[in-house]
C-alpha cells in the first residue's frame, strides 16, 4: 500500500442469497445464491479514473454499490486509506437514467441545493443559491435553470443536473454508473466531454462502469474487464487496447461493430453468457474461449500480474496484440 | 415480378402528424426514400428523430395520437396507403415482416414459441398443420435454436434474450416477406450476442435475397450491415448515401457530426471526441428553415429562412444548402 492508493478492494464477494425453504436452514448448510462479486482485489489511486467494462450481469454495478457502501461485502474488504487530515473521502454517485433519478417535484435548485444542506458546506440561503448558480454555469447550464422542474429538460441537461448534484457535495470520489447509456450520441460526447474537464479541473477519483468499451477508453486511465463477477483483466487503458492479455477482452475489443466500411466481417464471441448463478467450472471463461484446454475445464486460473503492473487471470500467456491471431471460433448453435 | 430497376419499396413525401390539443404537430415530415430489391437500407438517427414512426407508418402500425396524412407507400407497385385495414393485415407478417427491438415484448408469453410460428405461417401461407410445424422447425434450426424439436415446445421466458431475438427473426422472415423492417433489433442485446444477431441476419438476408430496412441508432451496426443509408433529423431525411460514401465523404453537417460524436478509434489508435452543441429540436418546436441549423457551423441566413429541399446527386441525396466539400477527412 502506497501513499497514493485511494481505494483498496481486498478479495471482495458479494453473494446474493435466495430465500432458503425451512428443510435448508434446519439443514444449516451452505446457502446457495448467485455469487454476483467474485474475489474482486484492485487498487484505485489518487486521481485517477478507474474504469469497468463487462456485460449485463458481469457485476459492475454490485461493485459500484459495494464501494459507495450501499451494500456491504460478503466477505472481503472495502478500503479508502484516511486522507492527510483522517477523515474518509466524500462519494458521490451519477447514474444511468436522469429521467428517474430527479425527483419530479423539487425545483433544481433544491435538488443541488440538498448535498450541500446534508453536508453544511455553506452556511445561510444566499451562499447556498449562490453555490447551486456556480454549479449550474460549471455544467453548462444557466444560473436561471434553478427555478425550473426536471421535467423541463431533456436527457442531456438532466444528466447535466445530475452531475452538478454530485459536484455539490464536492466529492473526492465519484461513481459513475453507466453515466451516458441513455443518451444519443451527439449529447453522449457532450456529456463525456464535459465529465473529461471536469475531472481534469478538479482532481476528482473516480469509478466509471459502462459496458462501451470506446467510452471507457476515452474517460479511463486505467480499465478492469468484469466477467461473470470476476475481474479477468486490469491494466492501462493504452496497454489494454494495444495489448490485452486475455482472451474475453480481445474478444470483447473486436465484438463491438466499428465504422470501418472496408472490413464488414463481424465477429462474434462463441456461445452464450451463462447463468452467472451457476458460473461454469475452473475459468469461468472456457465454454466461450477459443484456446480453452483441459486445465482450463478443472482449474481456477491464477492472478497473474504483467511488467507493467496489469493482472490477467488466464492460465495462457497468449500474444493476443493482434485480432488475427484467432482460429475461426466453431460454429456454436446459442446466442 | 418485378425488375431489378424498379424500387421494391418506394416511400414519397410520408408525413405523419400528432393531434395534440390545440393543434397538429408534425412527427415526420415529407420522407423520401426507396429500397431496391434484395438490398439493406439503413435508417439513422437519434431518439425523436423519426426512424421508428417511418417503420411503423409503412406498415401502418401508427398509435393514435400519431396519424398518417399524407404521401405515398408503394411496395412492389401496389400502393399500401391505400389499402384497407383488413387487406394491410395480411400484409403485415406476410409480404413484410417485423423485427422490434425488444423480443421479451413482440412475443406472447403465454403461447410456445413453436405455436407462434404455427400460426404466422398458417395466416400467410396455405399450409396443413403439419406442413406448417415442419417449416417452423425448419425456422428454428435456420436461425441457429439448438434442438429445434425442444424448443419449440418451450415459452418466451425459457429462453435468454438473444434466442428470443432469433424466434422473433425466424417470424419475421416465416412467411417468405419480401421486406423485413428491423426496428433497433440488437439495441436490447450485448455486444457479444448483438454479433450474433447481426451475423444471422446478414445470412438470411443473403439466403432468401429479402430486402431490408434496420433501423438503428448505432453507426457502427450501420457501417457493417447496410448497403444505403438514410440520416433522419427533426422528422426529416437530411442525407441518403451509400454506405461508403456515407462514412467517407458525408454530405450534409449533420451526418459528419453524428459520425464524429461517436466514440471510436481512429486507424491509428487515437480516441476523437467532438460534440455537437445543442440539442435535437423537440415535436412541434423545429425551428424555421433547416432543423439543423441552429446547431450547424456552417449555417447561414437562407438556412434560416427555408427549409433545404432533397438535392439529388449520382447516387446520394441529401437536404443542405451548403454541404460539405468532399475532401473533409
Amino acid at each position: 500500500m502506497s501513499a497514493s492508493d485511494f481505494l483498496i478492494l481486498n478479495h471482495v464477494s458479494k453473494v446474493y442469497r435466495r430465500n432458503q425453504s425451512l428443510l435448508e436452514r434446519l439443514k444449516k448448510g451452505e446457502a446457495g445464491g448467485t455469487r454476483a462479486v467474485s474475489d474482486v482485489s484492485l487498487t484505485v489511486r489518487h486521481g485517477e479514473t478507474m474504469g469497468l467494462v463487462g456485460e449485463s450481469g458481469c457485476g459492475k454495478s454490485t461493485l459500484a454499490r459495494l464501494v459507495s457502501g450501499l451494500m456491504a461485502p460478503t466477505s472481503g474488504e472495502i478500503n479508502f486509506p484516511p486522507n492527510a487530515a483522517g477523515n474518509k473521502p466524500r462519494l458521490q454517485m451519477i447514474f444511468q437514467d436522469p429521467y428517474s433519478s430527479l425527483n419530479g417535484r423539487w425545483t433544481i435548485e433544491d435538488i443541488i441545493a440538498e448535498p450541500i444542506r446534508v453536508h453544511k458546506l455553506r452556511q445561510g440561503r444566499a451562499a447556498i443559491r449562490a453555490r447551486v448558480d456556480e454549479l449550474l454555469v460549471q455544467v453548462g447550464l444557466s444560473a436561471a435553470d434553478a427555478e425550473k422542474y426536471p421535467q423541463e429538460f431533456s436527457g442531456g441537461q438532466r444528466q447535466r443536473i445530475c452531475i452538478a448534484r454530485a459536484l455539490a457535495g464536492e466529492p473526492e470520489f465519484l461513481i459513475l454508473d453507466e453515466p451516458t447509456s441513455a443518451l444519443d450520441v451527439s449529447v453522449q460526447a457532450q456529456i463525456l466531454n464535459l465529465l473529461r474537464d471536469l475531472q481534469k479541473n478538479l482532481h476528482l477519483t473516480s469509478l466509471f462502469i459502462t459496458h462501451n468499451l470506446s467510452v471507457v477508453r476515452i474517460m479511463a486511465d486505467r480499465i478492469g474487464v468484469m466477467y461473470l463477477g470476476e475481474l479477468v483483466e486490469e491494466a492501462t487503458s493504452e496497454e489494454l487496447f494495444r495489448k490485452p492479455r486475455h482472451p474475453y477482452t480481445r474478444l470483447l475489443i473486436d465484438a463491438a461493430p466499428d465504422m470501418d466500411t472496408s472490413d464488414r466481417s463481424l465477429h462474434p464471441i462463441a456461445g452464450e453468457l451463462p447463468n452467472p448463478a451457476f458460473p461454469p467450472s475452473g475459468c469461468r471463461f472456457h465454454t466461450r474461449c477459443p484456446f480453452a484446454q483441459d486445465i482450463c475445464r478443472n482449474t481456477v486460473p491464477p492472478q497473474k500480474t504483467t511488467e507493467t503492473g496489469g493482472m490477467f487471470r488466464c492460465h495462457f500467456d497468449l500474444d493476443l496484440s493482434n485480432a488475427s491471431v484467432f482460429p475461426p471460433p466453431a460454429k456454436v448453435k446459442t446466442a | 415480378m418485378i425488375t431489378s430497376t424498379a424500387p421494391l419499396l418506394d416511400v414519397r413525401d410520408l408525413t405523419v402528424t400528432i393531434n395534440r390539443e390545440g393543434g397538429l404537430v408534425t412527427a415526420l415530415d415529407k420522407v423520401s426514400f426507396f429500397i431496391n430489391p434484395s438490398e439493406v437500407l439503413g435508417i439513422v438517427g437519434e431518439s425523436g428523430a423519426g426512424k421508428s414512426i417511418t417503420g411503423a407508418a409503412i406498415i401502418d402500425l401508427l398509435v393514435p395520437p400519431l396519424k398518417r396524412t399524407g404521401g405515398t407507400i408503394t411496395l412492389a407497385g401496389e400502393r399500401l396507403d391505400q389499402l384497407s385495414p383488413k387487406a394491410m393485415r395480411s400484409v403485415r407478417g406476410g409480404r413484410i415482416g417485423f423485427v422490434f427491438q425488444d423480443p421479451m415484448t413482440s412475443l406472447n408469453p403465454v403461447i410456445t414459441i413453436g405455436q407462434q410460428l404455427c400460426d404466422t405461417i398458417q395466416a400467410h401461407l396455405k399450409l396443413s398443420g403439419s406442413q406448417a410445424k415442419k417449416k417452423a422447425l425448419d425456422w428454428l434450426d435456420r436461425v441457429g435454436l439448438p434442438n429445434p424439436d425442444v424448443q419449440f415446445k418451450r415459452y418466451p421466458h425459457q429462453l435468454s434474450g438473444g434466442m428470443r431475438q432469433r424466434v422473433v427473426i425466424a417470424l419475421a422472415l416465416c412467411a417468405d416477406p419480401m421486406l423485413v423492417i428491423a426496428d433497433e433489433p440488437t439495441t436490447a442485446l450485448d455486444v457479444s450476442v448483438q454479433a450474433h444477431i447481426l451475423e444471422l441476419l446478414r445470412d438470411l438476408h443473403r439466403e432468401s435475397n429479402v430486402s431490408m430496412m434496420l433501423i438503428t441508432h448505432d453507426l457502427g451496426v450501420i457501417a457493417k450491415m447496410a448497403d444505403r443509408v438514410a440520416v433522419l433529423y427533426a422528422g426529416r431525411v437530411a442525407e441518403i448515401s451509400p454506405v461508403g460514401e456515407l462514412f467517407n465523404a458525408p454530405k450534409h453537417p449533420y451526418t459528419r457530426g453524428l459520425i464524429r460524436a461517436t466514440p471510436m478509434p481512429s486507424a491509428t489508435g487515437e480516441m476523437r471526441l467532438d460534440q455537437i452543441p445543442g440539442a435535437m429540436p423537440g415535436l412541434g418546436a423545429v425551428p424555421p428553415g433547416c432543423a439543423f441549423n441552429p446547431r450547424c457551423f456552417k449555417a447561414q441566413s437562407d438556412c434560416r429562412a427555408t427549409i433545404p429541399p432533397l438535392y439529388h446527386a449520382e447516387s446520394s441525396a441529401f437536404s443542405c444548402f451548403h454541404p460539405l466539400e468532399r475532401v473533409t477527412a
